[in-house]
């Protein structure tokens, strides 16, 4: 263990205040809307189990600084790495993500994340798992990775597939954004507070002084409010969503809803439609199935499994979906992938299987995942 | 004073943070107050690749399992509770028998409306047929009368009207029993007659003036009994029925009829009656039918095999009835394959269930101030459930091999497919019923609550061993059967080359006077043991039919009393064909770890069957010291397989929620906080 773990640097990415006995950890790199890199990722986990040993520390909050919580992984350094040298580098990273994640799902004390901003990708990797989620009226979650070439990781095949009935596939599979009121409906937030109420709820948490979370839900909820709902909103959109997502293949996804859509004029159906249409086939294809088998598993196990699946991506011997997609969204922003596989039906069951085997290369090996002593009995998943 | 102490260190515990503590080692061994350390943790690391496994137990269609499984956690109707932070979903037995038959239908409709069912009988082909088995099984994994109830439906319904029926009815029916447009059951057993099918006295006379069978309940033994899906669902059956033409009984024919109405009242001319309340599969109608006859159209006839022409004249390609009365059960085959491989999950849910728990439940220290004892560390608990668990894998390989048997069957096939699936289902199916009650056992008190799964499931799995096909006279077929094949090659004196008795053609196996520990392992020697018991039996069995025939008793009188070889045959057969499915499922694997853990799993089947079936020792196959050294053996092996034993269990492809609460946070699924006051 450092000597001091909170010591940190001018330019460091993840500012760390004490109020009494809690922790307020802050994303620090505003301009880049927090992405998560590979700096900021260690720098949390250090700071988290730090935090876990010390005994005087009982609540952490994590914030963001800016407008954002996190817009998500650092995935141009990511994709930089990949081409300048090789995946491994890529790999590196996200390892390094995914152990954070899975400590976070297995904190031994509550973490309060305030999503007053954007939260998506590698954003909600670091705050989902934890016990407390904090919506505001700025929130704005999507987990936009299948429009990139890749898929939702960080443990969103555990988390996306525990909401309700199949919004998780359609929230995963689409990129669907929602605002704060449809996250605490669905269940990615436990609370909605009013931005203008944030200050408030930091200086309630940290005098609550308490690890325990019936104290802490009841210290925040004391500030929250529910919201009513958009009307367009998604959320109202459940029957339909379960009815289409609940296909067992994305192609029978798509033709229910088509056949939706040849019934009645329906602008959320055709956009639906639209957006699955632009995603990447494979990532599309590997994303429903890595929901599917997440909602069987613990959150290890889908970490153990994304990794496998992320490492697949890089290393690109099935597809490069993951290259062109930041190519065409994130550095070239012409916005016009060309995919390859370019059709679902071109996506087969043997590659889809190849992203979820163990890579056969010298060296590589499955994420290991510390051993935790105290793994909430919902987090373990024998397959 | 000592308890003084204890207490002392009870309150600590209850006023202390534990998660504050130096050491986390510490709780766990120190605490006096027993605390859940989930098995993941304690156990160690998992030697072999779990889903590589799971592939192997699981065999074909892992992605639609699973999304069945999805379907079913995320809906409301399959009953979904929260118990010490996981969700279980298992039905609610608690309900009364009305119920649970309209969730049961309600679920069936919840299937129907997400595609569970396409193609479940207009698909064609193998893979559309173990596409099928492998969702009936997930079905069944979450509950046994909603895959019964199903089951009748596509079948035996859907089944009869498939192999049975011809163009007319496959337009007419099939369809629209996919899509359940009508509900189909199976009316074949009758009060007075079960196993004996021949025997059934319900009648169907043509009427060549009308061109229509009238279908009859003679008399009250004559009331179709059992039939699922009758008492309150069913629109249609398939009706077992004499057939009389001109005063001559043609034998046992299979006509369609309505029952009810498309608004559900019963027809005219039927009376239904309840079967009532059962010691399990209480979400399944069965119900009793009696026709007063009841006259339908002579299409109605299922004339695949047989049929009537319009001005009555009886018309068969098979001539001998014996044949086509055999031509008539084909369909039950589809029904033993699929029991006995629900019968191995069942098995499968309950060691998961057991296994887990004795990971994680102590009992007893046995050095002074020690921690106390995880029940699986005692040598004793081993021998109780890893045995079971060695078995339930061999098994595992046998369902999966009767099921590609039956998808790939041809005529040639027939009789291996009668035999194989008559020996599996009734092996199988006792062998879950008896891992039910020792993993019931196993699991003490906790074993008792319906929410813990096993107990109840003693209940509802208890009908496999007599429904389609009681087990004890489907072992007495399959003796029978081998005796056949027996008579037909000295007959003809020509070699064995059917239901695998080839090696009866080889010289004779013998066993050495010492075994020692690599032989009792070696696949040589596990396969020479029960290939000379087979073999032995067979001859005997021969002998003793042959001396009462010469002693005057007729064929099947002296079958009947040499009934205890003949039980020693079956389970020989059985025995040795699982044996052999098994060591080619492990000589197909690759991954050295995988093979390695196969080896000791195939060792503990066979040396626990030596042990315990009494014929080794009976007919001296083994000599009392060779036994004394298989019994030394198993020991052994308990010891060796203990510390894989929560991977082993972690290969059943059963989601943690279709487990229950003792094979997880036990502690907090039964805290105060989660009583509701």
């Amino acid at each position: 263990m450092a000597s001091n773990p909170y010591s940190f640097g001018e330019t460091d990415q993840v500012l760390v205040e004490e109020k009494s006995s809690a922790r307020i950890f802050t994303l620090n790199r505003p301009k880049q809307l927090n992405a998560v890199s590979f700096q900021m990722v260690s720098r949390l986990l250090d700071l988290f189990l730090a935090c876990e040993e010390d005994p005087s520390v009982k609540l952490i909050i994590l914030k963001g600084k800016g407008r954002a919580f996190s817009a998500g992984g650092d995935v141009t350094a990511v994709v930089r790495d990949i081409t300048q040298g090789n995946w491994r580098l890529g790999a590196n990273f996200f390892g390094r993500e995914f152990i954070l994640n899975y400590v976070m799902a297995t904190y031994s004390k509550p973490q309060v994340s305030i999503l007053n901003g954007i939260v998506m990708g590698g954003g909600a990797g670091v705050s989902i798992h934890g016990s407390f989620r904090v919506a505001t009226e700025n929130s704005l979650f999507a987990m936009p990775e299948t429009a990139l070439g890749l898929f939702p990781d960080v443990g969103a095949s555990y988390f996306l597939s525990r909401l309700p009935g199949f919004f998780g596939e359609y929230v995963g599979l689409t990129g669907a954004r929602l605002d704060g009121a449809e996250m605490l409906a669905c269940g990615l937030a436990t609370h909605f507070v009013p931005s203008n109420k944030i200050s408030l709820l930091e200086d309630a948490l940290c005098k609550a002084d308490s690890n325990d979370p019936a104290v802490i839900s009841a210290t925040i909820s004391e500030l929250s409010l529910v919201p009513n709902l958009k009307e367009k909103s998604d959320c109202h959109r459940l029957n339909i969503i379960n009815k289409c997502f609940s296909r067992r293949t994305v192609e029978e996804i798509i033709s229910a809803l088509e056949r939706e859509a040849a019934d009645k004029e329906d602008e959320w159906i055709s956009s639906t439609i639209q957006s699955l249409k632009k995603a990447s086939p494979t990532s599309l294809k590997i994303s429903l199935r890595s929901i599917r088998e997440g909602r069987l598993q613990g959150i290890g196990k889908c970490l153990v499994r994304e990794y496998r699946m992320v490492c697949t991506v890089m290393r690109g011997e099935i597809s490069k979906d993951f290259f062109e997609g930041c190519r065409a969204i994130l550095l070239d922003k012409d916005k016009n992938p060309k995919w390859e596989p370019s059709r679902l039906e071109q996506v087969t069951e043997d590659m889809v299987d190849c992203y979820f085997s163990k890579i056969n290369e010298e060296g590589w090996e499955d994420l290991d995942l510390p051993r935790r002593s105290n793994i909430p009995p919902c987090a373990i998943a024998k397959l | 004073m000592e308890k003084v102490n204890f207490r002392t260190q009870i309150l600590n515990g209850h006023l202390q943070n534990h998660r504050h503590a130096t050491s986390t080692a510490a709780i766990i061994s120190a605490s006096p107050c027993v605390s859940y350390v989930p098995p993941e943790v304690s156990e160690q690391p998992f030697s072999f690749d779990v889903s590589s496994m799971r592939k192997l137990m699981d065999g074909h269609n892992l992605g639609e399992r699973d999304w069945l499984f999805n379907l079913m956690v995320q809906s409301k109707l399959f009953n979904p509770r929260l118990r010490g932070g996981k969700v279980f979903v298992v039905p609610d037995y608690n309900h009364s028998m009305e119920q649970q038959r309209e969730i049961t239908m309600k679920r069936i409709e919840y299937l129907l409306d997400h595609g569970v069912f396409k193609g479940w009988l207009t698909g064609k082909g193998p893979e559309a047929e173990m596409k099928k088995f492998a969702l009936l099984e997930v079905i069944e994994i979450f509950d046994h009368s909603l895959a019964i109830k199903i089951g009748v439906h596509f079948f035996l319904w859907g089944g009869a009207i498939q192999f049975f029926g011809t163009k007319r009815h496959h337009d007419r029916w099939l369809s629209a029993t996919e899509n359940y447009l009508i509900k189909g059951c199976f009316a074949m057993t009758e009060l007075g007659h079960g196993s004996n099918v021949r025997g059934i006295e319900t009648t169907a006379t043509y009427e060549a003036n009308t061109g229509e069978f009238v279908i009859n309940t003679p008399c009250e033994t004559a009331q179709k009994y059992w039939i699922g899906g009758a008492a309150n669902h069913a629109t249609h059956t398939i009706v077992f029925s004499q057939l009389n033409i001109d005063g001559n009984n043609q034998g046992v024919h299979a006509f369609i009829t309505q029952i009810r109405d498309e608004n559900g009242n019963v027809c005219p001319n039927i009376r239904i009656a309840d079967c009532g309340h059962k010691i399990g599969l209480n979400g399944v109608d069965n119900g009793r039918i009696w026709f007063d006859n009841v006259r339908i159209p002579r299409e109605n006839l299922l004339n695949s095999v047989a049929d009537v022409s319009p001005d009555g004249k009886y018309l068969s390609a098979i001539k001998d009835p014996d044949q086509r009365f055999a031509a008539f059960l084909a369909p039950l085959t589809s029904g033993r394959v699929t029991i006995a491989a629900s019968a191995v999950y069942s098995a499968k849910i309950s060691l998961a269930i057991a296994i887990r728990y004795a990971l994680t439940r102590r009992a007893f220290s046995i050095t002074a101030n020690g921690p106390e004892v995880l029940l699986l560390d005692y040598p004793s608990h081993q021998r109780r459930l890893l045995p079971l668990l060695a078995k339930t894998y061999a098994m595992s390989f046998a369902s999966n091999y009767l099921k590609l048997l039956y998808v790939k069957r041809s005529p040639q096939l027939i009789k291996t497919i009668h035999v194989v699936s008559s020996a599996f289902k009734a092996t199988l199916t006792w062998h879950n019923m008896r891992t039910l009650q020792e993993c019931r056992e196993a699991c003490g008190g906790q074993g008792l609550k319906t929410e813990n799964r096993i107990g109840q499931l003693k209940g509802e799995y208890d009908v496999q061993s007599t429904f389609e096909g009681d087990n004890n006279v489907l072992m007495q077929q399959v003796s029978k059967a081998l005796l056949a094949e027996y008579v037909a090659a000295k007959k003809r004196n020509k070699p064995f080359k059917e239901l695998g008795l080839e090696h009866i053609n080889r010289s004779c196996p013998v066993i050495p006077a010492q075994l020692t520990s690599s032989m009792l392992r070696s696949t040589q020697f596990q396969n020479d043991i029960f290939c000379l018991r087979e073999r032995d039996l067979l001859n005997r069995f021969a002998a003793e039919v042959s001396q009462y025939q010469a002693q005057g008793e007729s064929k099947e009188s002296a079958f009947v009393v040499s009934y205890q070889v003949a039980e020693d045959l079956g389970k020989a057969f059985s025995d040795r064909a699982i044996l052999q499915i098994a060591i080619e499922a492990e000589n197909n694997v690759t991954d050295a770890s995988i093979k390695n853990i196969l080896g000791l799993l195939r060792s503990m089947y066979v040396l626990v069957t030596l042990e315990e079936d009494a014929a080794f020792l009976r007919y001296g196959y083994l000599s009392t010291d060779n036994a004394a050294a298989v019994r030394k053996e198993v020991a052994k092996l308990c010891s060796e397989i203990r510390p894989q034993a929560l991977a082993l269990v972690s290969t059943f492809g059963i989601p943690d929620a279709f487990l229950s609460p003792i094979a997880f946070d036990w502690v907090a699924a039964n805290s105060w906080s989660t009583v509701e006051n």
